[in-house]
This record gives C-alpha cells, structure tokens and sequence, in this order.
C-alpha cells in the first residue's frame, strides 16, 4: 500500500506535505535515545570554515535528513560521523561527535573500527569491480571473515535487506558493474550493512538514479531503519519529507533548525527554513 | 565550383591532408622496413642455384663455380684505375658477387667478377652443395666415397646417371648416419660430461669452503673425495664411449672435384647437410628452405656466428627480458603508490617525480657503465666475498651476467613503469577508495583489494612500454652481461637450473657482432637482416603477450568509465 502511495507522489512530483507517510504516532526528540551527539563541532578548511559549531543530536533507529542548500555543509557534517573528513588535506576539526557515548574524535579511536560502527554510502554507486557477492563479502573479508558459511549467510542476508536478493540471486559470481545503477546503489547499500554498522550514513543516496530506482531506496530506508540509525543528506526536501522523521536543515555552516519532520515541515520556527522549504531560495 | 586558396585553407582540407600525408609515410617506413628486412632475412635460407662459368682475366680462363649473390653497376673509371681494360664508350660495367666457398682450397668464399669477364655459364646438375661445420660451403662435383681410406664408390664425368644418382644416395645415408653420431656425441659432452664437470666443480668448491672455514671433518672429506672418485670412474667410461662415437664419426670421407679441377676429400662428419640445388623442383626446394629456417631459430650458431642458428641468443633475450620484468613490476609499482599514496605531495615529490623522468632519458649506456661499477664490480664482488669466497679468484657474480644484466635493465625501464604505474593510480575514482575506507578497510588494505587491482590495466602498460624499450636495448649490455658466444644456455637441467651468473648471448648483440665483428663479412650480411627481423618479431611476440595480458585485466576492472 505504502508503495503505491510513493509511486503515485514520484509520478505528479506534487509536493504534499500533509499527505507524507510516515509513522503515525507523533515524534517528540526527548523521548528518543540518542545514538550519535554532536558538541561544538566546528571544521576549517585551511583557514576557511565550513561549520561553524554544530551542535545537534541524532536519534536512535530513526531517520534523520539533513538538508540546505548547496555548500551548507550538510555533506561535510555527514562526513564527520565516520571520520571522512580525515582525508582531506588541510581538514581541522574540533569539539566532539559522541556515538554511544565515546568521542570518535578521541585519539586512541581506531578508524578502521569506527567505519566499521558507521557505514557510509555515497551520492553516486561505487561498486567494486568485483563480483556480486564479492562486493557484500568486501567488508566481511576485511574484518578476517572467510568462512564459507558465515559469508554466504551475509551476503543473502544482506541481500534481502536491501531487496536486491531476487534480482540478483542467480548472478551473485557475476560482476557488479552489469548491474543497473538503482541496483547498484542498493548493492552499495547491501554492502555497507552487510557488517552490521550500527549508524547508516547516506550522502544523497538516491540523487544520481532514476525515479523507480529512487522509490526503491526510500522504501529501503524505511525497512531499515528498524535495524539502523539512519542518517542521509539529501537536496530533495519531498525526500526528506517522505523517509525521515527528524530533519535538521543547516545553512552556510549553522544548523539552523531542527526537530522532528512534520513540525519543520509544517510549521517551521526560523524564517530561513520556511523560505527554503517553501523555494524561496536554495 | 572553384574554390580560392584561402578558402581552401579555411576549409581544414590542407590540414587533414597533412595529418593524413604523416601517418602515410609512418606507415610506409615502417613497412618498408620489415619488408627490407624480411626480404634481404629470409632468402638466405632459399637453396639458390650453382652456376658453372669460363672467367677470363688477363688472358688466363679459369672455372668459377658458385652462387650469384649480387648484381651492381661499377663505374667505368673505377675498373681502369684498378687496371682493367675497358672498351671506350663505356661508363658503367655490370659485376656480380659470386660465393664460391671452398674456403679450405681458395682462402676465400666470395669473389666479385665482372659480367664481361663470364662466359659459358651453365647450370649442371651434377653439382652439389655442402653445408660443413667448418670452412664454410663447398661447392664441386661428387667423384667419390671413401670409408676409411678405401675407395667405396665413384663416378666420373659430368652428366646425372643413375650410377652417379646411386652414389648421391649413398653420400646422403652416409651423411645422415654422421648426423645421428654426431647428435649422441653432443648428448654426451653437453649433456652426460657436461653435467660430471659440472658437479666436480660444486665438489671443488665445497672442498675449497670447508678448507677457508677450517673444517676438518674426515667423514664429510672422505664422502666428496668419494664422490670424486665416482664421477672420474663414470668420466672415464664415457670417454672410452666417446673415443668410439669419435671413431665412427670420422670414418668416411668425400671426394669431390673442384672448380679448379683438382680432386679434393673432407670429412663427411663436418658435413651439415649436402643437396642438389640445380635438380631441385620447388617442393624440394620448400622443404629445404623450411628446414634452413628451422635450423635458424632453433640452433645454435656454427663458424664464428656466420652460419647455423640463433637459438641461444633469443633464448638470451627473452629470458632477460622475463627476469628484468619480474623485477621492475613490483619495484616500479612498490615506488609508485608511495609517491602516488603515501607521500606528501609538495615539493619533494615533485622534485623526485622530475627526477624519475629525466632517469627516463639518460643514455643507455651511462646505465651500462654504472651497472658494470655498480652492480657488477661493487654489489658482485661483496657478494662474492660473502658467499663463494671458495671459487675466489674466479669471480661468481662479480662478473658480468645475466642477472647484473636484467638488473641494470630493470633500472634502466623504472621511470617508465613508475610514470604508468602513477597515472594508473591517479586515475582511480575517489569514490571507489572512499567506498572501500567506509567499510572499515584500512588504507593498506583499500590499496591491496581495490585501487592496486584496478590499476593493473594501467601498470601492464608500463611493463610493455619496458619490455619494449629493453629488449631492443644492446648498448648497456655489452657492459654487463652478453657475449658473442655463450658456451651454455644459462637455464638447464643442472642444479640450481637458472644460472644468473652465466653469461648469455641477445639477439641485438648478435646483430652488432655478426654485421660488424665477423671474419666473414659477406657470408654474415644475411644474417644480420634474419636476425633483426627476428628480434622484431621476439618483442613483438612479448608486446602482444603483454597486450593480451592487459586487455583481460581491463576487461576485468573497467569501472573507470564511472
């Protein structure tokens, strides 16, 4: 039912706020147990910042969007939950991303672990030119899991999470790059859950795929996030609409405003989020 | 419709007729070249006819029996300063190279004649030919067989009987029983004597190093002398064998009269092989030309190079060029993702990146001098000092050879492996690194997995563009590693099989020492051609090896078009 309803909005691109789906019972952030916290975050770029001391809370096994214009550092803060940012060079970063508690940015933080906890996928499908299952298994293997077994196990189970399993069941040994890009997308999905993250990072996930293929991964968002605390970037605010239930929406570096979608939506508190979200500019 | 200059300038068509006009003559001068190559290479091995001819000069007619080689124009003016007489009213006069072989009875094999000094030229088709071991062709009229020392058959005059048919054949038997001793003798020598001298060596040095570290054990003495003893009983047998072998081998011999007409007699055992060019149909003359070839890519060479195969110095090449590939593959791509990965680009990796490329464009034979000091005199030595102090004074790997030799090859294609190996690793996407990274991949590990494999495309281009440069390459290789003649091929069955220290010969070498350094100029000008056109085809073949190497490769990994 929740299908057709998704499909009906991408086909008139009506912009209905109102008629949104999404769980039913209201949404209030002090009840939420938090899996990410943010505390003063600020980060330059040489000398030129591009956050400017964020402070925000993500909660648990729901869906956050972060949304703005282009440049508002939404993709930058996205970046800062898994330590990205760390390969850029000339990056400096301050204050604190607690997750369960523990600052990543400490400095006995092991990265490689810290990915593992937040997984991350990107605006464009990035596949491996590896096979199918060798793609979902990349992870698995990295961490020195070989068994047979365990890694079939996975692989089907990550699969179906991300309702790839039945396109691709019969190809799993055949090559990733076959595939169309929605598929890989969801495979890049499948990957990234495969190793059981307990954070979901998506940076526009959906941005360089087609309608169905979108469609598709909004409904996967859906189902996951009863497993993952999901967080996404995304220049679509019918998308964030549709898949979060917590939207922050920042602007030149500040995170203007946050709170649990329907209000932002509905009834947003700042001028510059009603201006952006009713288009006057971004 | 007529068009003006400038119009017809503006319009492109000058500039796609240059662009066009470019790649004609590329084309044209690299077919030329091949084809001038294989033209001059390949009819050597044709079996050609023997002419029969009065030559007269001074008055004095004598016979001249041979293979015309050459036709040229020589002028007028040349010949009288040289004191020939030559009518009025000519200017130019037509000479022809004739080989004449017979080295053994005339001192030369070729002879330059003038056409107007020929006469008489026939083509009998009694004349043989005989390609020998030593001196050189023969050329003459078979007369006889002798078994040691006794007359067994013979044939007089110069017409193709029956009888002398017969004797042809019983020459032919003759020759191919030589041949089958022959091929035991060299099994033996090479192979049976070759691998006890072998091991009387390894038995010498062991000695020699128990004796520099002062072990005196009597059980492990006793146990080489032993062994000595053993090897000199089998020695000794073998000799007895090849003292027999050498025997037969020698037994019989030819008759055959020469140009001049006196009668002459060799071995049959220096006999190669000996054919009727003159009766020969084309079918005969196919199979002989196939075996000729054959014999050159799969021989070893005869007479100071001048004759036979060229086996061991393509064996040379592409055996140096396989050791020099497995050794600049993963120094170069070691270098590379550090520069590329690892390293903080700035100034210092823009200096070495300078660096490495201008490594790309010094003289190869400043590579040559350098792996001679260096790797030759300098690393060679130490290691000789260090593990085979016992051969001391005869250098191991203190002396040119063929690992020095892929070595300094190996220095000498890096840039070029480095440069591919770089632009490969720039070319991978960041997404897909990133991608890998956010799986909790370390960097070692996203470099292993992803970014190295998808390279490889672009690395195999370096390996070719190495392979290319050193197989052709001679220059530093005369310093360090080939000869004009290597005893042995430096891979056989003795322990332990590869022998790095040995030297080898290479085809380019040989190109250089066969136009260029040999007895026998004439004989050898063919030569030079086969074998250039050889060694393209050998670099051909290892670019194409390559080529299909690296296109399965990008088939495997080309996510790049993302």
């Amino acid at each position: 039912m929740k299908v057709s309803t998704m499909t009906g909005e991408a086909k008139t691109h009506a912009i209905d706020i109102a008629s949104m789906q999404r769980d039913q019972r209201t949404l209030n952030l002090a009840d939420e147990t938090m899996a990410l916290e943010v505390k003063d975050l600020r980060l330059s770029y040489g000398t030129k910042e591009a956050l400017h001391g964020i402070d925000m809370l993500i909660p648990k096994h729901r869906v956050t969007a972060f949304i703005g214009p282009s440049g508002c550092g939404k993709s930058t803060l996205l970046r800062c939950f898994n330590r990205m940012n760390d390969l850029v060079d000339g990056c400096n970063i301050t204050g604190q991303i607690l997750l369960e508690g523990d600052n990543i940015y400490d400095r006995n933080v092991d990265i490689a672990d810290l990915r593992r906890r937040v997984g991350m996928v990107f605006q464009k499908p990035n596949p491996f030119p590896k096979s199918i299952y060798e793609n979902v298994a990349y992870g698995l293997r990295i961490q020195g899991i070989n068994k047979k077994r365990v890694l079939d196990e996975t692989v089907e189970w990550a699969l179906r999470s991300s309702a790839l399993w039945d396109e691709v069941k019969d190809r799993l040994h055949e090559s990733a790059l076959g595939m169309s890009g929605g598929q890989q997308q969801r495979l890049v999905i499948a990957r990234t859950i495969a190793v059981k993250p307990e954070v979901l990072l998506l940076d526009e996930p959906a941005s360089a795929l087609d309608p169905i293929s979108t469609l598709k991964i909004e409904e996967l968002i859906h189902e996951l996030k009863k497993d993952f605390t999901i967080v996404i970037v995304t220049h679509n605010m019918q998308q964030a609409a549709r898949v979060s239930d917590y939207t922050a929406f920042m602007y030149m570096g500040d995170l203007i405003e946050f709170g649990d979608t329907d209000s932002l939506f509905t009834n947003p508190n700042k001028k510059q989020t009603e201006d952006y979200i009713t288009g006057r500019y971004g | 419709m007529r068009y003006s200059f400038s119009e017809w300038t503006k319009s492109g068509a000058p500039w796609v007729w240059l662009n066009a006009g470019a790649v004609a003559i590329s084309l044209i001068m690299v077919v030329g070249l091949l084809s001038l190559i294989a033209v001059r290479g390949l009819g050597h091995f044709w079996p050609a006819d023997i002419y029969q001819a009065d030559y007269t000069q001074n008055d004095n007619t004598t016979r001249l029996v041979g293979e015309r080689v050459q036709t040229e124009l020589i002028s007028a003016e040349q010949l009288r300063d040289s004191g020939v007489t030559v009518p009025e009213g000519v200017f130019e006069m037509p000479r022809t190279l004739i080989k004449i072989g017979n080295r053994d009875h005339g001192g030369t094999d070729f002879i330059w004649v003038l056409d107007d000094h020929l006469s008489n030229q026939t083509q009998p088709e009694m004349l043989f030919a005989a390609e020998r071991r030593e001196w050189g062709n023969f050329y003459g009229y078979l007369r006889g067989l002798k078994e040691n020392g006794e007359l067994v058959a013979q044939h007089d005059g110069y017409e193709v009987t029956p009888e002398y048919m017969a004797l042809w054949d019983q020459f032919q038997q003759r020759i191919d029983r030589a041949l089958t001793i022959y091929d035991q003798i060299k099994a033996i020598e090479k192979g049976d004597i070759g691998a006890i001298n072998y091991e009387l060596e390894r038995l010498r040095l062991r000695e020699r190093a128990m004796e520099l570290k002062g072990i005196t054990d009597p059980a492990r003495m006793q146990e080489i002398t032993d062994r000595r003893q053993a090897l000199d009983a089998d020695y000794q047998q073998l000799q007895t064998e090849l003292l027999e072998l050498y025997n037969a081998f020698n037994r019989d011999t030819v008759v055959a009269e020469i140009a001049s007409g006196k009668v002459v007699e060799f071995r049959i055992a220096s006999v190669v092989r000996a054919f009727l060019p003159n009766k020969m149909h084309l079918g005969n003359k196919l199979v002989h030309y196939a075996a000729k070839l054959w014999e050159f890519v799969s021989d070893e060479p005869r007479e100071a190079n001048t004759e036979g195969g060229i086996f061991p110095a393509i064996f040379g090449t592409v055996l140096m060029v396989i050791i020099m590939s497995v050794i600049v593959t993963p120094f170069g791509v070691i270098a590379a993702v550090y520069l590329r990965e690892y390293a903080k680009q700035g100034f210092v990796t823009r200096i070495i990146r300078i660096a490495v490329n201008n490594l790309a464009g010094v003289p190869s034979i400043v590579y040559g001098v350098f792996g001679l000091g260096f790797f030759v005199y300098f690393l060679g030595g130490h290691i000789d000092d260090a593990f085979f102090a016992e051969a001391k004074p005869a250098p191991t790997f203190g002396t040119p050879g063929l690992m020095w030799a892929s070595i300094t090859l190996a220095l000498l294609t890096l840039p070029v492996v480095i440069v591919a190996t770089e632009e490969g690793l720039t070319r991978i996407p960041r997404a897909i690194r990133e991608g890998s990274l956010a799986l909790g991949a370390t960097k070692f590990e996203t470099l292993m997995k992803v970014v190295i494999p998808m390279a490889s495309p672009a690395i195999m281009t370096g390996v070719i563009l190495a392979i290319a440069r050193a197989a052709g390459e001679v220059a530093p290789l005369m310093l360090v590693g080939v000869v004009k003649l290597a005893p042995s091929l430096p891979l056989d069955t003795n322990y332990p099989f590869l022998h790095l220290d040995q030297k080898f010969m290479h085809l380019g070498f040989h190109i250089y020492d066969v136009g260029f350094q040999s007895p026998n100029v004439e004989a050898a000008r063919p030569l030079v051609y086969a074998t250039a056109l050889l060694l393209v085809a050998v670099i051909a073949l290892l670019n194409l090896s390559a080529i299909a190497i690296r296109n399965h490769l990008r088939e495997k990994y080309k996510a790049l078009e993302m």
